[in-house]
């Protein structure tokens, strides 16, 4: 195939591809309209139902405000980050060396290896003793 | 390198179907509203289609590479099969058993799930998961499953033709809202099968691989029924944090890559890369078998294979 051809086929797509954007945003659209919308929110119960789900038992934990994301210590020493999805929750359980953290200006970050699972951001005006043992330890 | 000429033309399957798809997800959006059965959440909807997006973008820029590589087998074919009835149906059935193996392989070869897992990555199950799919199958050489179908001698746009029509079939599956078929799901993949695929149940988990036909699985030894005991939970088993297109396509791609940079050896490294999804030097990791193996200590259950398993 030459470039020409190959261009020519792009521009021959264009339309199509403009279609299927202004279809998606339309699909998206009426879903928001009609009220799927719905937002998870975390507390201590969704926390040990999920370290559950990990045979594990919860130890410590800190719940963002807004509830929407969480962070905590599990017996054994590993960690577990949970996050609001919409309607759903994912969480990860991980050895705390395979996180990196971050204290600045009120704002606690994780990072972590996995670009699935994009860093955490909790606003806390203090950082909890365990936390920072953590923070410490990796 | 010629092959012989379809005596019809084909159309675009796939863009003519794309109507179809739009007015089946509002209609699918509907009901869930007012039966509350199945679900759906916005975002989650808006990520699996604009994946879909992403998938005809990528399609438009490299699809021609399988195009040219069924062209190029086929000059080594070993039979000249021309555009007859018996040839079409004979057609249908291979391309649908090279789905299968594709499909399975998908599952059990990290190389390759880096590609699929996007279609498995929403924790939802409706017609916009259908959407859902990958950015780089072709980059990944997926497509070398059908390659023995041209090599045979099905002529490559008849090879083609049945791929886009098995693509079409595979969308109104993804739905809660239809509950069993009756005799049809001894042999047709059925929504009722297709909800125990993308299940991350242990029960659920590595099954139901068909297309268009159940009986590969059924032959296969990789069916299960769906238990009405036991409702699937769906998505993957590290579930993604992230509704960001970008990171949803190319995610264990970078697992991948951060692994190898890891590796200590050659094995290590031919492992991370074709290994089952999850495989680690100390097994450390959860792989399906792990999952599987441990849910059949807890419960009991045989756990050698997922036909056992049900």
């Amino acid at each position: 195939m030459t470039f020409e051809a190959y261009l020519q086929q792009w521009i021959e797509e264009a339309p199509v591809l403009a279609g299927s954007i202004v279809a998606v945003l339309f699909m998206a659209g009426v879903a928001a309209l009609l009220g799927f919308r719905r937002t998870a929110r975390l507390d201590e119960a969704e926390l040990q139902r999920l370290a559950a789900a990990e045979s594990a038992t919860l130890e410590r934990y800190l719940i963002a405000p807004g509830a929407k994301s969480a962070l905590a210590r599990l017996e054994g020493g590993k960690l577990m980050v949970a996050r609001v999805m919409g309607a759903d929750i994912s969480a990860r359980v991980l050895p705390v060396s395979a996180a990196r953290f971050r204290f600045r200006n009120g704002r606690f970050s994780v990072a972590f290896a996995d670009t699935g699972f994009p860093p955490l951001d909790l606003e806390i005006d203090q950082t909890p003793p365990w936390l920072a043992q953590l923070a410490e330890a990796s | 390198m010629t092959a012989p000429e379809p005596p019809f033309e084909i159309p675009p399957i796939i863009t003519y179907a794309v109507p179809g798809f739009v007015a089946l997800i509002l209609i699918e959006m509907i009901y869930v509203r007012l039966t509350g059965r199945g679900r759906y959440e916005a975002r989650d909807a808006l990520t699996s289609l604009m994946m879909g997006f992403g998938n005809r973008v990528f399609g438009i820029a490299f699809g021609g590479l399988a195009v040219a590589a069924y062209f190029w087998v086929y000059q080594f074919r070993l039979f000249d099969l021309g555009w007859t009835w018996p040839v079409m149906v004979a057609c249908f059935f291979a391309e649908d058993l090279a789905y299968y193996w594709f499909h399975r392989i998908a599952h059990e070869r990290r190389w390759f799930w880096a590609s699929h897992v996007i279609h498995h990555s929403s924790q939802h199950y409706n017609l916009t998961t259908a959407l859902r799919q990958t950015w780089t199958g072709v980059l990944s050489l997926s497509f070398i499953f059908w390659l023995p179908l041209v090599w045979i001698g099905f002529p490559p746009l008849m090879v083609l033709m049945f791929s886009a029509i098995s693509l079409v079939y595979q969308f109104w599956i993804h739905t809660e809202t239809i509950h069993r078929m009756g005799p049809l799901e001894w042999v047709l993949n059925t929504p009722s099968h297709h909800r125990v695929h993308h299940a991350v149940n242990a029960k659920y988990l590595d099954a139901n691989y068909a297309g268009v036909l159940i009986i590969w699985d059924r032959l296969f030894g990789t069916f299960v029924p769906e238990d009405d005991k036991e409702k699937p939970r769906y998505g993957i088993i590290t579930q993604l944090g992230t509704f960001n297109p970008l990171r949803v396509a190319f995610h264990e791609w970078l697992g991948i890559w951060r692994d190898l940079r890891s590796a200590k050896s050659l094995r290590e490294a031919l492992g991370y890369t074709f290994g089952p999804p999850g495989w680690s030097p100390d097994g450390s990791r959860k792989t399906s078998r792990s999952i599987k193996q441990a849910w059949a200590a807890q419960y009991g259950a045989p756990s050698s294979s997922p036909a056992q398993a049900s």
